[in-house]
């Protein structure tokens, strides 16, 4: 299923929507990270606990646990405070944005992500030397 | 199961079904059950697809399929569930589990427990009671400061020939193929060609029957500090997973924690509960500040 | 010996909604102090009428998530149309807690919702025609696909990603053409292009 790491990094892509979570993980393998998915915030924080990864990308919408809900439990987990997190929504309100910078994350995008600035910022937060 | 008769497809080669309707299935599976299967499982899974569509004369995997997603009742995706999950038990049975108890949990509750207000573990279901008595060898031999404190075990099922059967403690040597010598000789002794409990243990344990949706039942255990509920909530349909996980978030005690088996994951199913790694395993903790 | 047999426990000190709790002081058992305390008396009021609508009211405000996962686990399976109306409306909650919530529950009543959903997916809020595309992913109603169809026309494109999601999920082969005509729409948009794709192959139009 995944192509093999050419930068090391590894992203967990936490979304209830399948097509987004497909398309993250093609745009971010392409770019040579390491993907994997969840599909609500208790499975995202199941796995990012067992899967040490370097980035997190996290819808705000999700059934069982939000997004703001589940970056709010990884800043006070002794293991995965320090993850840098983006937070990808469906709302461009500001306040949206203020609540997930509230809760914890690094970045807020507006869906549907650009794939350019998405693969530019993982890198960026992943600590990845970008492409010539 | 169904005799090979019974089953026309059982003869053709393995993936019958067209590869895109497989991975829907198994991404609906997942979605559902928190069950995913690794690519290895291809061949056990899809002879368990063709035996429900045998069993319901589905002529294809799509008129199946339908079957499983609309169903009202919900009643073909539980004997989906049940054929895919096969319940065997066994003494020392997913034991990382059991060393997550005495290596963190244990020493955990320990910290800030009185040592005569009792540590309360339950098994839940308890089935013939290889669990509880597990639970039990690992504490009496891996846990230094068991003998500091108090340690309560109950076990309950709601099937009473288990129960009965679990405190007779009478048990194969199959059910004994985990246990190293020494846990035997010390545990068990030989009665013809199978093996049974020491009464030390059999005294120690409270079996119990009961139904985990039934309210009034469910008071009698409160202030839990463990409970071990592996591989039963994956049987329950929708609505009585949702009482049975509220049953068991009343009977811990604020901090207290929920093992589910190596396949299940709570976040199919609540939401209520904060998980935490523990050396290779996730376990489920109500959380000490919401009360 | 440190294993000791548990003596039974009766659990007299257990909070219990008293029985007769009238619909006067259905709202008041719900406001009680302790999320535990307030867990029995979502049980307690669960089987009336009554009851379901105090249930309906408390959720909207009440801060304990083991408390709000009671309400709407109570709400499912008393499932009404009166339920269903009552819980349509916090769609537009601020909070993402409620609105997540109202939309697991709401797709647990399939037919209590289906007269509603033409009018959802008509709202004049983009938002709430959001969450009811993600919603009709998983109602299992035999007419979610047809309301996907219609969801898949919207002129926002996450109300129309949400129906290329919710028709990679339950779509037939009868959907690809619709599906493959979006792209068309929303030109350069790598994502929309990207999940018709995933789409299409997933339901077997190709």
């Amino acid at each position: 299923m995944t192509k093999p790491h050419v930068n090391g990094k590894r992203v967990l892509v936490v979304d209830d929507g399948m097509t987004t979570r497909l398309y993250y993980r093609d745009v971010l393998e392409t770019a040579g990270f390491g993907v994997e998915e969840a599909v609500n915030g208790v499975e995202g924080l199941e796995r990012a606990l067992m899967g040490d990864f370097d980035l997190l990308i996290v819808d705000v919408n999700m059934p069982k646990m939000d997004g703001y809900e589940m970056i709010a439990q990884v800043r006070v987990d002794p293991a995965l405070h320090e993850i840098p997190i983006i937070t990808i929504s469906t709302e461009a309100g500001e306040r949206d944005a203020d609540r997930a910078y509230a809760a914890g994350a690094n970045l807020y995008m507006v869906k549907p992500a650009d794939p350019a600035l998405l693969t530019e910022t993982a890198q960026m937060l992943t600590g990845v030397e970008m492409a010539r | 199961m169904l005799s090979a008769t019974a089953t026309p497809r059982d003869a053709a080669p393995a993936l019958t079904i067209p590869a895109e309707d497989y991975a829907r299935f198994c991404d609906f599976f997942y979605r559902k059950t928190g069950i995913m299967f690794g690519a290895n499982k291809t061949y056990f899974v899809e002879r368990r697809l063709q035996e429900r569509m045998a069993a319901t004369r589905s002529a294809t995997f799509r008129d199946y399929f339908t079957m499983v997603r609309f169903q009202a009742s919900g009643e073909e995706m539980q004997s989906l569930v049940n054929a895919m999950t096969v319940n065997e038990t066994y003494f020392y049975r997913e034991d990382y589990q059991f060393d997550a108890l005495v290596r963190h949990l244990l020493p955990e509750i320990a910290r800030t427990r009185a040592p005569n207000d009792p540590i309360r573990l339950w098994s839940m279901p308890c089935s013939t009671g290889e669990e509880p008595y597990s639970i039990a060898m690992q504490i009496l031999e891996n846990w230094p400061q068991a003998d500091a404190f108090s340690v309560e075990i109950l076990a309950s099922d709601i099937d009473s020939r288990v129960i009965a059967e679990a405190r007779q403690g009478l048990y194969t040597a199959r059910a004994l193929h985990r246990l190293t010598p020494s846990l035997k000789s010390r545990y068990f002794t030989a009665v013809g060609e199978n093996f049974r409990i020491c009464q030390e243990l059999r005294g120690s344990i409270d079996f119990s029957v009961v139904n985990i949706t039934e309210g009034l039942a469910m008071r009698r255990f409160r202030n839990l500090d463990v409970i071990f509920c592996r591989n039963m909530l994956i049987y329950f349909d929708d609505n009585s997973r949702r009482r049975a996980v509220e049953a068991l978030y009343e009977s811990l005690r604020p901090g207290g924690y929920i093992c589910l088996g190596h396949s299940e994951s709570m976040s199919r199913m609540s939401s209520m509960f904060r998980p935490r790694k523990f050396g290779a395993t996730i376990l489920y903790q109500r959380p000490v500040d919401n009360d | 010996m440190p294993l000791i047999k548990a003596r039974s426990h009766d659990a007299d000190d257990d909070p219990v909604a008293p029985d007769t709790a009238g619909p006067a002081d259905a709202d008041t058992l719900l406001a009680a102090a302790t999320a535990s305390e307030r867990r029995a008396a979502v049980h307690a009021l669960e089987d009336s009428v009554d009851g379901q609508a105090a249930l309906c009211r408390r959720l909207a405000i009440e801060p304990s998530a083991s408390v709000r996962e009671a309400i709407l686990a109570a709400l499912i399976r008393q499932r009404s149309p009166a339920i269903a109306a009552a819980l349509l409306p916090l769609l537009r909650a601020e909070e993402a807690p409620l609105r997540n919530a109202a939309i697991e529950a709401l797709a647990e009543m399939p037919d209590e919702v289906a007269p509603h959903v033409e009018a959802l997916l008509a709202d004049p809020d983009s938002d709430v025609r959001i969450f009811a595309g993600n919603m009709l992913g998983v109602l299992p109603h035999p007419r979610a696909a047809g309301w996907l169809l219609t969801a898949l026309a919207d002129e926002h494109v996450n109300v129309c990603a949400a129906a290329i999601d919710g028709l990679a999920e339950i779509g037939d082969p009868a959907t690809a053409a619709a599906l493959e005509a979006v792209p068309a729409r929303f030109p350069g948009n790598s994502f929309i292009d990207f999940a018709v794709r995933v789409a299409v192959r997933r339901i077997g139009g190709c």
